[in-house]
C-alpha cells in the first residue's frame, strides 16, 4: 500500500445504551479509493462523522500521516485536511458558485476588520473561474451562476472541486450518487478518479455495489458498529461483497477466510 | 469533461437577471404607485407631505434593515413593535424618576433591547425553538413589561433641547422640505447594512446560513452566534426606532408600535427578501419601506375611507408578493 495518510485504531461511539461504533481501525493510503460499505444502522455515518469531526470518539486513536491528532469540531478536521462531502448539505443554493466555494475561507481586503472585511470579489471570481478550469467543467459553468441553477451533478462536482482545492488529503464522499441520473453519476465517478489521480485519497461511502467496483481500490465492510471485512476490489466480486453486507453467508465466508 | 448534459448555459441568463431582480420589479411597482397617487392627488407630491412621509419612514425603515438581515438568515423577530414601545418607555422612566441622565438612561435602554435579543436568539439556536413562537412569546412579555411599569399611561417624553434631542430628533429645512435627523440615520444604516450584506465576509455567512444551515455549519460558519447577533441588532434596531419616535412626537406610549412587526416583516417581503431565507435585498427593503409608506399615506389622500384601507394596503402587498412568486418560478425555468 502507499504512504499511510489516515489511520484509525479502534474508534468507538456509543450513544446512550447504543453502541454505534464497537471497534473501527483502518488505514488509508496516499491516492487510494476506499469504499465503505454496509446496511442501513451499519455504522458508516457514525464513523465519518466522528472522522469529520461532528463529535468526539469515546475511545480509539485517529492518526493523520502518522501524528496522533484530535478531532473535535468540523474545522479542526478541515484544517488537518479531511473535507467531507454529503449530497444535500454541502453547498448554498443561493449563492453564486464562487462563494460557494470560498465559504467559511473567503479571500478578504483589509483582513482586520474581521467578519466586517470587505470580499476580495475579483480574487474570489478569478480563484473560483481557475479552480473549474482546472478540475474541467469551467466550460459548462459560470463562477457567477446561482447553484440553484445547477444540476444534482454539477452540484457534486463543484463540491469535490472545492475539497480538492483546499489540499484536502481526505475526501469523504458521502453518497455521492444518491439521486443522481445515469450520465451525472458516471460524471461523478469519472471524476473520484481524476481526485485519485491528482494525489487525494477519497473515502467512499455508498449503497450502490456496482459503483464501488467501478472506482474503489479497497473495499471496507462494516455491519453492526464493526468492521467484518476489509478486502482489495480485484481479490473480490459482487456477490461475495453482498453477502457480506447482509451476513447472510457469514460462515462460508468465515471458513474461506481461514482456508486462506 | 462533461457532468450534466444540460444545454443552458448560465451565463447567457445574466444580462436580465437585473430587470428580473425582486428588487427591480418592487421598485417598478413603486414608481407606478407614486405616479397613480401624484395624478390622484396633486397634494401628494406637495414638500408637506413629503415631509410627513419622511418623517415617518426611518422609524419602520430602520427595524427592516436589521429584519431582512435577519429574514436572509432565515429567522424572524416578531417582538420588534414591543421592544419600539418599551425602551423609550424605560427610558423615559429612569429620567423622570431621576436614576439617570438622559445620556445614561439611553444607554441603559439600549443594553435592555441587546439583553432581548440575546435572549431571543440564545432560546432559538441554543434550546431550538423557531423563532416565530420564541418571539412570539417574547413580544407578549415585553408588551406587557411595558403596560405594566407605567400602569398602561402614556410618559411624557425628553423635550428640553439638547445633544441627544437633536441627534435623534432634530430636523432641518432643504427648501420648503422639513426633514428629521432620523432621515440621516436611516440613510447611514442602510448603506451598512448594504455594504454587509453584498460585499463583507459576514454577509456571504448570512446568505449560506439562511440558504442551508448545514453546508454553512459544515464549512466552519459559527451559525448560531451569527443568528444570535443578528437578534441583537435587529432588537437594538427597533430599540433605537422607538426611541426616534418618541423624541419626535415628545410622548413614550407603552403601546407605542403595536403591529408594527408585521408592518416591517410586509416591508422586507415585498422588497423581495425571501421569508424562507437565503436571499436578501436591502435595496428591496428600502423600496418597500417606501411603498408601504407611500400606500399609507396616498390612500388616505386620494379619499379612501380610514376605516377601508387596510384592505388595500393588504390587497396591495398581495399583489406584490404574487409577483415575486411567479418571477420566481420563471427564474427557476429559466
Amino acid at each position: 500500500m502507499a504512504q499511510e495518510v489516515l489511520r484509525l485504531q479502534n474508534l468507538q461511539k456509543s450513544f446512550g445504551s447504543v453502541r454505534a461504533l464497537k471497534n473501527a481501525s483502518f488505514t488509508l493510503g496516499e491516492g487510494e479509493v476506499v469504499a465503505l460499505l454496509g446496511d442501513n444502522g451499519a455504522g458508516k455515518s457514525t464513523l465519518i462523522k466522528a472522522i469529520s469531526g461532528v463529535f468526539p470518539v469515546d475511545r480509539g486513536e485517529i492518526y493523520v500521516r502518522g501524528q496522533k491528532v484530535s478531532i473535535r469540531s468540523t474545522r479542526d478536521a478541515m484544517d488537518l485536511g479531511i473535507e467531507t462531502i454529503h449530497q444535500d448539505t454541502s453547498l448554498a443554493p443561493d449563492l453564486s458558485i464562487a462563494r460557494n466555494l470560498f465559504l467559511g475561507r473567503e479571500p478578504v481586503n483589509l483582513k482586520w476588520l474581521g467578519v466586517f472585511a470587505p470580499l476580495d470579489l475579483a480574487k474570489l471570481r478569478d480563484a473560483a473561474s481557475a479552480l473549474l478550469k482546472r478540475v474541467g467543467i469551467s466550460k459548462k459553468l459560470d463562477a457567477d451562476a446561482l447553484v440553484s441553477t445547477l444540476s444534482g451533478g454539477e452540484r457534486q462536482s463543484i463540491a469535490i472541486s472545492r475539497a480538492m482545492q483546499f489540499a484536502a488529503k481526505v475526501i469523504i464522499l458521502d453518497e455521492p450518487t444518491n439521486n443522481l441520473g445515469v450520465e451525472e453519476t458516471h460524471g461523478v465517478l469519472r471524476f473520484v478518479k481524476e481526485v485519485r489521480d491528482a494525489g487525494h485519497s477519497v473515502l467512499l461511502i455508498t449503497h450502490n455495489i456496482h459503483h464501488v467496483f467501478q472506482v474503489a481500490d479497497r473495499i471496507i465492510v462494516m455491519r453492526r458498529g464493526e468492521i467484518v471485512a476489509e478486502q482489495t476490489v480485484a481479490d473480490t466480486d459482487l456477490l461475495t461483497v453482498e453477502s457480506i453486507i447482509t451476513g447472510a453467508d457469514m460462515s462460508a465466508l468465515l471458513r474461506e477466510a481461514r482456508a486462506k | 469533461m462533461t457532468i450534466a448534459a444540460e444545454e443552458e448555459m448560465p451565463g447567457a441568463k445574466r444580462g436580465s437577471s437585473l430587470i428580473r431582480s425582486p428588487q427591480f420589479s418592487s421598485l417598478i411597482i413603486l414608481i407606478v404607485l407614486l405616479t397613480v397617487f401624484a395624478v390622484a392627488d396633486a397634494n401628494f407630491l406637495s414638500p408637506l407631505n413629503i415631509s410627513n412621509m419622511m418623517a415617518f419612514l426611518p422609524e419602520l425603515g430602520i427595524i427592516a434593515l436589521g429584519m431582512t438581515l435577519l429574514l436572509t438568515a432565515g429567522e424572524f423577530d416578531l417582538s420588534v413593535g414591543a421592544v419600539f414601545g418599551l425602551a423609550p418607555v424605560v427610558v423615559m422612566l429612569l429620567v423622570q424618576n431621576g436614576e439617570a441622565s438622559i445620556g445614561v438612561a439611553l444607554l441603559a435602554g439600549l443594553i435592555l433591547c441587546v439583553a432581548i435579543g440575546a435572549i431571543n436568539g440564545l432560546i432559538v439556536t441554543k434550546i431550538g425553538i423557531s423563532s416565530f413562537l420564541v418571539t412570539l412569546s417574547m413580544l407578549l412579555v415585553v408588551r406587557g413589561a411595558a403596560l405594566y411599569i407605567t400602569q398602561g399611561f402614556p410618559l411624557k417624553s425628553w423635550d428640553q433641547p439638547g445633544f441627544f434631542v437633536t441627534l435623534l430628533a432634530g430636523s432641518f429645512n432643504i427648501g420648503s422640505f422639513r426633514f428629521y435627523t432620523s432621515l440621516w440615520w436611516f440613510v447611514g444604516l442602510s448603506l451598512l447594512a448594504i455594504y454587509i450584506l453584498r460585499y463583507a465576509k459576514l454577509g456571504n455567512w448570512i446568505s449560506a446560513i439562511g440558504s442551508n444551515r448545514n453546508a454553512a455549519v459544515a464549512r466552519g460558519v459559527p451559525a448560531d452566534a451569527v443568528k444570535i447577533w443578528l437578534f441583537i441588532l435587529t432588537s437594538v434596531l427597533a430599540g433605537l426606532a422607538g426611541m426616534i419616535s418618541a423624541f419626535r412626537i415628545s410622548a413614550a406610549s407603552p403601546v407605542a408600535g403595536t403591529g408594527y412587526e408585521l408592518e416591517v416583516i410586509a416591508m422586507v417581503v415585498v422588497g423581495g427578501t425571501a421569508l424562507t431565507g437565503g436571499r436578501g435585498t436591502i435595496l428591496g427593503t428600502i423600496v418597500g419601506a417606501l411603498m408601504l409608506r407611500a400606500i399609507r399615506n396616498g390612500i388616505v389622500l386620494i379619499g379612501v375611507p380610514g376605516l377601508a384601507y387596510n384592505i388595500f394596503v393588504g390587497v396591495i402587498i398581495l399583489a406584490m408578493l404574487i409577483l415575486h412568486a411567479l418571477l420566481q418560478k420563471n427564474a427557476a425555468r429559466g
